[in-house]
């Protein structure tokens, strides 16, 4: 316990981590005054015009799925023949769209929390991977680099104790910032939406689609410091994981995906990080490969789509931080401290 | 008396891509004692400060058996490391935060209580210094929060690696007085350093490293009567005459500037009598003593008259592998 507040100060301490924050607290305050500065609160005139436009978009989305029907069965007009339909008329049947027009879609200068709550949120998680990463690098790299480890070993001579509370220290300073900053954000932006602009359909599939997202979001930012603090120990430097990052981004996102679309490869997506990181936070994810339909006859009907879903995208994560968390650990045990 | 510190045949060899395979420390042996000053001296890259990490846990030795206050080191080490305070090389500290600051975060990180600090940043001299940032410190207030830091745990084994670095005059006489006073209470102390004149005055006990290997160990008084070649300094009216007159008498003489070395003489009353019968009266008989320089020079080869630049890890091995040791004898 004394190991772990000794860590904890050191970094509460660290002036890169309170840059970071800082830097968090300044995107948090810009975000938030240019939104609440953009917004007002609709008038009734204005709603009133949002809500006849959104039915009158939702009439309109009906009215064309059952022109495709008539079509389909051969019963349009000859006047209305000119129009586009899908192939499939399920694709634009209102009923099995994931939203439909709402008021606030046409309330421009108006900010709805239940619409941009989500992005907001990934904006969020994504500064607070960054956060991670670049913390949970700097704080071990720096220390080993500096001699500031080996000095604590002189202290404490147990190898794996000292770096278990390192890594547990971290996560739980990034974990809990995390939390408390996501949640101001959040309330920051329903009082907005309260108070200059709308709240929005803010029903119980809202809280629990947003509680899931924050959630897996969290989940990403540990894995993030995770995974910058495993690199940097193996590489003995900040540098490291920063070179690593960069290396893999550039290497295999954008080389690698290259050759594989030069040499046809079948879901060359699944094979990415970034597509198991986007897929982790929304649950599912759609990829379009030509490839999936290239078998197929032609009598069926074939979308050129395959899916990765939440566990798969969870399992490579895990893997890939945890067997990098654990050699760090093994390399750190036998390392020569010079 | 108890062995505080044991090293027997330690060996340690690093490996790298870039400059291949080198011996760091090629079965080295040392004993400290309880209640010794013991001096661990070795030109540069001779092995001091990768026996010294060796010993704390900080680098894996290829063999070799060690033992810290009756552990063995490095498994044991954290049995005993509460009783062990420690300074390897120059420590690097947190440049933000103060002295104090530093000292209370090692208290916190080792169990011991707050209230240590205040003491010893007053024992090394820091106690009006203590709130300022250590990235205004010098190289010697550094030092000196170093040793505080090996300190706070109030040891009964100090290791300190080159102590003394970046001290002004002042600086290292406190630190001096600092070891005798620690010694006086009991505590053993190991201090590498390369200010051998201060070794000589503070250490009772000395190991000399070279080359990864021991070369010589024991009380500094007998490792220094072991290289003393019985030489006299000796100033005469005719200093060309008296070497004649010695010769003659079978002694070793030469004029080095305006006086006579005589050497391997037992009885310096001989040199008076044979240049006294000759109506040459002595002027000045003095005894030349060896100091630490001069024997560790000898027993590393650290200094030779050459017009090529010494280079780091050029000092000698043992001759015949035999090591002098004083207290043991001689080792094959």
């Amino acid at each position: 316990m004394n190991l772990v507040r000794a860590e904890l100060e050191r970094l509460s301490a660290r002036r890169f981590v309170q840059l970071m924050v800082l830097l968090l607290v300044l995107a948090f305050a810009v975000t938030a005054a240019t939104t609440l500065a953009g917004s007002h609160k609709p008038n009734a005139d204005e709603m009133n015009s949002a809500r006849a436009q959104a039915a009158e978009a939702r009439q309109g989305m009906e009215v064309a799925f059952q022109q495709c029907l008539s079509r389909q069965n051969g019963t349009l007009p000859q006047s209305e023949m000119g129009q586009y339909f899908p192939e499939e008329c399920s694709s634009i049947d209102p009923i099995r769209q994931d939203r439909l027009p709402i008021p606030a879609d046409y309330l421009p200068g108006v900010f709805s929390f239940a619409g941009q709550a989500l992005p907001l949120l990934y904006f969020l998680i994504a500064f607070l991977v960054l956060f991670g990463f670049l913390v949970g690098a700097s704080y071990i790299g720096a220390d080993l680099n500096s001699g500031g480890v080996v000095n604590l070993l002189l202290w404490r001579p147990r190898r794996l104790t000292v770096l278990a509370a390192k890594l547990g220290t971290l996560l739980g300073t990034v974990l809990v910032l995390a939390l408390l900053a996501s949640v101001a954000y959040l309330a920051t932006f329903w009082v907005i939406g309260q108070t200059a602009g709308l709240p929005g359909q803010l029903d119980g599939d809202f809280w629990r689609s947003l509680g899931a997202v924050h959630g897996r979001g969290l989940v990403l930012v540990l894995l993030a410091s995770a995974l910058g603090f495993a690199i940097a120990t193996l590489g003995r430097h900040t540098s490291a994981a920063l070179g690593a990052a960069a290396a893999y981004a550039v290497l295999w996102e954008l080389g690698g995906r290259l050759v594989l679309e030069i040499v046809d490869a079948r879901r060359p997506d699944q094979l990415m990080l970034s597509s198991h990181v986007a897929t982790w936070l929304s649950g599912r994810t759609r990829f379009y490969d030509p490839q999936v339909c290239a078998g197929s006859t032609g009598t069926g009907y074939c979308e050129s789509f395959y899916s990765l879903n939440w566990p798969t995208a969870l399992l490579v994560l895990l893997v890939l931080t945890g067997g990098l968390t654990a050699a760090a650990f093994a390399v750190f045990r036998r390392r020569d401290l010079i | 008396m108890s062995a505080v510190i044991e090293i027997e045949g330690l060996r340690k060899t690093f490996r790298s891509l870039r400059s291949g395979r080198r011996v760091a420390v090629d079965g080295f042996d040392l004993l400290v004692e309880a209640g010794q000053v013991h001096g661990f001296l070795g030109p540069n890259g001779s092995g001091k400060t990768t026996t010294l990490r060796a010993l704390l846990g900080l680098v894996r030795a290829d063999s070799g058996r060690m033992t810290v206050l009756g552990e063995p080191s490095p498994e044991l080490l954290p049995r005993v490391a509460g009783q062990v305070g420690a300074i390897v090389e120059s420590p690097q500290f947190f440049g933000n935060f103060t002295g104090y600051r530093t000292l209370r975060l090692l208290a916190r990180a080792g169990g011991v209580p707050v209230s240590r600090v205040d003491e010893v940043l007053d024992l090394v001299g820091l106690h009006d210094r203590g709130d300022e940032r250590v990235k205004g410190y010098s190289l010697g207030m550094k030092q000196r929060l170093a040793v505080a830091s090996a300190l706070l745990k109030d040891p009964r084994l100090l290791i300190l690696d080159e102590p003394a670095n970046g001290l002004d005059p002042a600086g290292i006489r406190e630190m001096r007085d600092l070891m005798r006073s620690l010694s006086a209470n009991g505590v053993t102390v190991l201090v590498s350093s390369h200010i051998l004149g201060e070794i000589q005055l503070i250490c009772d006990h000395v190991t000399i490293i070279s080359r990864g290997r021991r070369v010589a160990t024991g009380r500094v008084d007998e490792v220094l009567a072991g290289h003393d070649r019985h030489e006299f300094l000796v100033r005469v009216a005719e200093p060309e005459r008296a070497v004649e007159l010695l010769h003659a008498a079978e002694l070793t003489a030469v004029v080095d500037g305006g006086a006579l070395v005589v050497s391997g003489v037992s009885d310096p009353t001989v040199v008076s009598r044979v240049l006294g019968e000759q109506d040459l009266w002595v002027g000045e008989l003095t005894p030349l003593r060896p100091d630490l320089e001069s024997v560790f020079l000898e027993l590393t080869g650290a200094y030779e008259h050459s017009s090529v630049p010494r280079q780091v890890g050029d000092s000698s091995l043992p001759q015949g592998e035999a090591v002098i040791d004083l207290d043991r004898g001689v080792d094959a």
